[in-house]
């Protein structure tokens, strides 16, 4: 099976020829019946590509599992082949985190879609990796239950953005999505199902991760290179009845930091993010469009969410307060309306609207990336200026988000960057901007997430040698033989 | 007369406009509270991403045109494993949105070109177009059979070839040949007797619409009748005073409102003459305070939404100039022309029905699975499809389901019977004329 683990380095599409594969073929057939598995070349190419730079590349063949125990026995058979093996639900990351790097099975996940549970006491959902968004929000809202919804396709797939470290709607009150998931089944790449956290202890409770060793930490972040994760626990959470979103605008990144630290502090915002000018256009100009003279340069809402009235004007006296305070101390702080597709787009979610891209990269002509980070909002204003000038010099525009989580405690800081893809070099020109941009970033303490190799390469430069011996050590005990997602950890 | 039908190549730069984000996958509304449905019949029976909405369709698209994806059997499957439904096309919101379906069909006509389309069943279809002017290889004296008991009760329908009438009854190859959907133009034709109206229909020289041709990629054949159907249209209104088109099958509706407009000869011919869906005929009527209705159907009834009297007759904004956004930017989609309230507010006032509504309804409506070209090339999956679309209709908890297409009407018939045929699927004109007043009766 060499042919099939070898690299396929700038190849933008080669079909492989089903007359040698027929064998690999057969044995996909016992594992999961004919009609779930393919080596047809059209297939194949439709899952050779997704929204970002990364090139094309194409698996060598494409499996559906509907069953646990059929991601047992191919994972199975492809370690003992020593075939890569891709794990894949919607394919909508922005990473190319799903573009096999060294061809091999394609393990599309999307008929492993059942809500397995909804605990309306617990707030608890137990979901398969095929569960979508829109599907999930349809089911938890006859509870009138939520979850963080992230700003992306409603068809997206809850559990890969969860595991992925997905960001969402609720993000300043309870973190990553990641740091929602209460349990976890995984499915090795030797093909053992294992459970971590308290479903591991009794099969029907999805609680916590708690108090045992977090062992869910093997298979969160690591890009489907670990594992096949069959099923989660998420923490899901109430809808209150009042929402209330307070909308400010300032002409300079500092005073947008200032106003969000201090609000931050009263951890009383579901999300408060802030948004460049470029982004909150709809959609982003493409290429770089210069920003009237009189328009402020940042934008932020803060969303809130309470039971009462008297609840909400609490809150509302709150963001008065520091509103007031900000004002004080001579900043350009003012308080505006939000643009309003644009603040639809960020409230009603999931969004067909902006899940859609229609924000982002319609202009464009079909590519979005990102230098998509987790970075200290101390820095977000030196990180900012910095990629303003990168970007600009791109002929890209800086429309950059910023936004806290749980608290002050960490922030996301991205760029979401539109290309013409009909155009190679306008798709090389937005890839060298966002690795440059990256590269700042990496320097200045943030934290790339769903990185493309592009990015890991440049992390794992800046990495400590310990943990990147330990990554791999963990890597090859989890995976002996390298066959899960192999080439996106830049390891 | 000219034609503008896209070929493939001409629409590259929408291709280019799809961003694979998946959107197109499913159905969605968020409310509150937010709806969920699958949309996508090809996507629901296969599953690969490539059969999946029109993000598969257009990775197919993409390969077809770079060369990467040279034809061979299985492509050519997969370009007609689709029943260019739209649903996709409703969810999408970007600049490549009011082309999917044509993108979809000029993959298939490039097909046909390149000499390898369309499937085999499908070339049986265009043979008897060719031999019969039908797709059902029926001689054209079949093409009136229904006809015969008006003719029997001495109500003979007119044959506007003979004798002048405003309103022209285009019946449809479905409608007349279709034994199981004969019901179809039966019931249409009674309404408009008890309604007294002076129509009349083409009889035996009624020619297919074409729609069938044009969905399945055959663009010469198309044009081949539509151009005749144009010729006879003009006739009609300058020798026999035809006014008004009335059609009850949505797949001839859809093809003289939207298909025949890309000829170049379409307003010149058609000024003064109104094309209008039986649906919404009634419906004017009804509202007219012209329809009277005597008993009552004690039936829980759903509706069915077609395809080809819903998403398809959408009408999409474009920013051609650039003057709001840039060249070609989809601005907004006009749903004015498609037949949603209609049927409903017609189902609702006829007396005993209750009405209740599928979760996937109007735009977001599941596709039967008989278009595209699908229930003649993939009949099984068609009826498998339609199954699906009966239970959905059974869940609700209704023991009919309507419609106001033939083939919606004959496809669901054949999925209820295939589940155990515990909903019985009828054309809105079934009920309408069961509890119709007409002329006689007062």
């Amino acid at each position: 099976m060499s042919e099939l683990s070898s690299p396929q380095k700038d190849q933008v599409f080669t079909a492989t020829d089903v007359g040698n594969v027929d064998s690999v073929l057969k044995e996909l057939r016992k594992i999961v019946g004919e009609t779930n598995c393919t080596a047809s070349r059209h297939i194949r190419y439709a899952y050779s590509y997704d929204l970002s730079f990364v090139k094309p590349k194409a698996p060598d063949y494409v499996v559906m599992a509907e069953t646990v125990e059929q991601v047992q026995g191919l994972l199975r058979f492809a370690n003992k082949e020593k075939i890569p093996v891709v794990p894949y639900t919607a394919g909508t990351n922005i990473g190319g985190l799903t573009i096999p790097e060294r061809g091999g099975i394609l393990l599309d996940l999307k008929k492993m879609n059942k809500i397995v549970d909804i605990d309306s006491e617990a707030h608890v959902a137990v979901i398969e990796p095929g569960v979508s968004h829109a599907k999930l929000a349809d089911a938890l809202y006859k509870h009138k239950l939520r979850f963080g919804w992230p700003v992306g396709p409603p068809s997206a797939s809850v559990l890969a953005c969860a595991i992925s470290h997905g960001i969402g709607g609720l993000n300043a009150k309870y973190g990553l999505n990641s740091q929602e998931i209460t349990s976890m089944e995984v499915v090795l790449p030797t093909g053992e199902l294992v459970r971590v956290g308290s479903c591991a202890i009794r099969h029907d409770a999805w609680h916590s991760c708690l108090p045992m060793p977090q062992l869910d930490g093997l298979f969160k972040g690591w890009l489907g290179s670990t594992g096949v994760v069959t099923k989660i626990g998420i923490s899901v959470h109430p809808i209150p009845p009042l929402l209330k979103v307070f909308t400010v605008s300032c002409d300079n990144v500092e005073d947008m930091y200032s106003y969000m630290l201090n609000l931050s502090n009263y951890e009383m915002c579901d999300d408060l993010t802030a948004v460049s000018w470029w982004l909150a256009q709809v959609p982003i100009p493409y290429p770089f469009k210069t920003k009237p003279d009189d328009a402020p340069e940042w934008f932020s809402f803060a969303t809130t969410t309470s039971w009462t009235e008297k609840e909400r004007e609490a809150r509302t006296e709150i963001w008065e307060t520091v509103f007031e305070e900000e004002q004080k101390k001579n900043t350009s702080i003012k308080r505006t309306v939000y643009p309003e597709e644009a603040l639809k787009g960020r409230t009603q979610l999931p969004s067909q609207v902006v899940g859609s891209t229609k924000n982002y990269c319609k202009q464009g002509g079909a590519g979005i990336s990102w230098p998509g980070t987790f970075t200290p909002a101390k820095v977000w204003a030196p990180v900012y200026n910095k990629w303003k000038e990168i970007l600009i010099g791109h002929n890209l525009s800086p429309s950059v988000r910023m936004s806290m989580y749980r608290g002050v405690h960490y922030g996301m800081l991205r760029a979401m960057i539109p290309f013409n893809k009909q155009s190679a070099e306008e798709t090389e020109n937005a890839r060298h901007a966002i690795v440059e941009c990256l590269k700042v970033d990496l320097d200045s303490g943030g934290i790339p997430y769903k990185p493309p190799i592009d990015f890991a390469t440049e992390i794992n430069k800046r990495a400590n040698p310990g943990y990147l011996d330990l990554l791999r050590r963990m890597k090859k005990f989890l995976d002996p033989n390298d066959i899960m997602n192999p080439g996106k950890l830049g390891i | 007369m000219d034609w503008k039908i896209a070929e493939l190549k001409e629409l590259e730069d929408k291709i280019w406009r799809c961003t694979a984000c998946g959107t197109c996958k499913i159905a969605y509304d968020y409310g509150p509270p937010p709806t969920f449905g699958e949309i996508c019949p090809a996507g629901t029976e296969f599953g690969f991403e490539g059969m999946m909405a029109s993000k598969g369709k257009i990775a197919f698209a993409r390969g077809i045109l770079s060369g990467e994806l040279p034809w061979d059997d299985e492509l050519l499957e997969a370009i007609y494993k689709c029943t260019v439904c739209a649903g996709c096309q409703n969810q999408c919101q970007l600049d490549h949105k009011p082309f999917i379906p044509e993108i979809i069909e000029a993959m298939r006509r490039k097909a046909v070109e390149d000499g390898v389309g369309p499937m085999p069943l499908h070339k049986n279809l265009l043979q008897s177009m060719k031999n019969y002017n039908n797709p059902y290889q029926g001689p054209r004296r079949v093409r009136t059979d229904w006809t015969r008991p008006f003719k029997k009760a001495g109500k003979p329908i007119k044959d506007i070839n003979k004798e002048p009438a405003p309103v022209l009854f285009f019946v449809g190859c479905t409608g007349a040949f279709n034994t199981a959907a004969r019901a179809v133009p039966t019931a249409t034709a009674s309404i408009f007797q008890k309604l007294g109206m002076d129509f009349g229909i083409l009889g035996e020289n009624e020619i297919c619409c074409g729609s069938t041709a044009m969905r399945v990629g055959d663009s010469e054949e198309f044009k081949r009748v539509a151009t005749k159907n144009l010729e006879t249209f003009k006739w009609a209104h300058d020798e026999r005073g035809v006014k008004t088109i009335v059609s009850s099958c949505a797949g001839c509706y859809r093809a003289i409102k939207k298909d025949y407009s890309l000829s170049s000869e379409y307003d010149k011919i058609m000024e003064g003459i109104e094309v209008i869906h039986t649906a919404d005929y009634l419906n004017r009527l009804y509202k007219e305070g012209k329809l009277k209705f005597k008993g009552e159907l004690p039936w829980k009834v759903t509706y069915h939404d077609p395809c080809h009297t819903g998403r398809h007759l959408n009408k999409f904004i474009i920013d051609h100039e650039g003057k709001q956004l840039w060249k070609g930017a989809y601005l907004d989609v006009d749903q004015s022309e498609c037949l949603y309230e209609q049927p409903r507010d017609l189902l609702k006032a006829i007396p005993g029905v209750e009405f209740v509504e599928m979760p996937r309804n109007r735009a977001n409506a599941f596709c039967c699975g008989g278009g595209g070209g699908v229930m003649t090339g993939f009949g099984e999956w068609a009826t498998k499809n339609a199954s699906l679309r009966v239970q959905e209709g059974m869940d609700t908890g209704a023991d009919r389901m309507v419609s106001i297409c033939p083939f919606c009407h004959f496809n669901l018939n054949e999925g209820s019977k295939r589940i155990g045929g515990q909903v019985k699927v009828h054309d809105l004109t079934e009920l309408i004329d069961k509890v119709l007043v007409g002329s006689n009766d007062d």
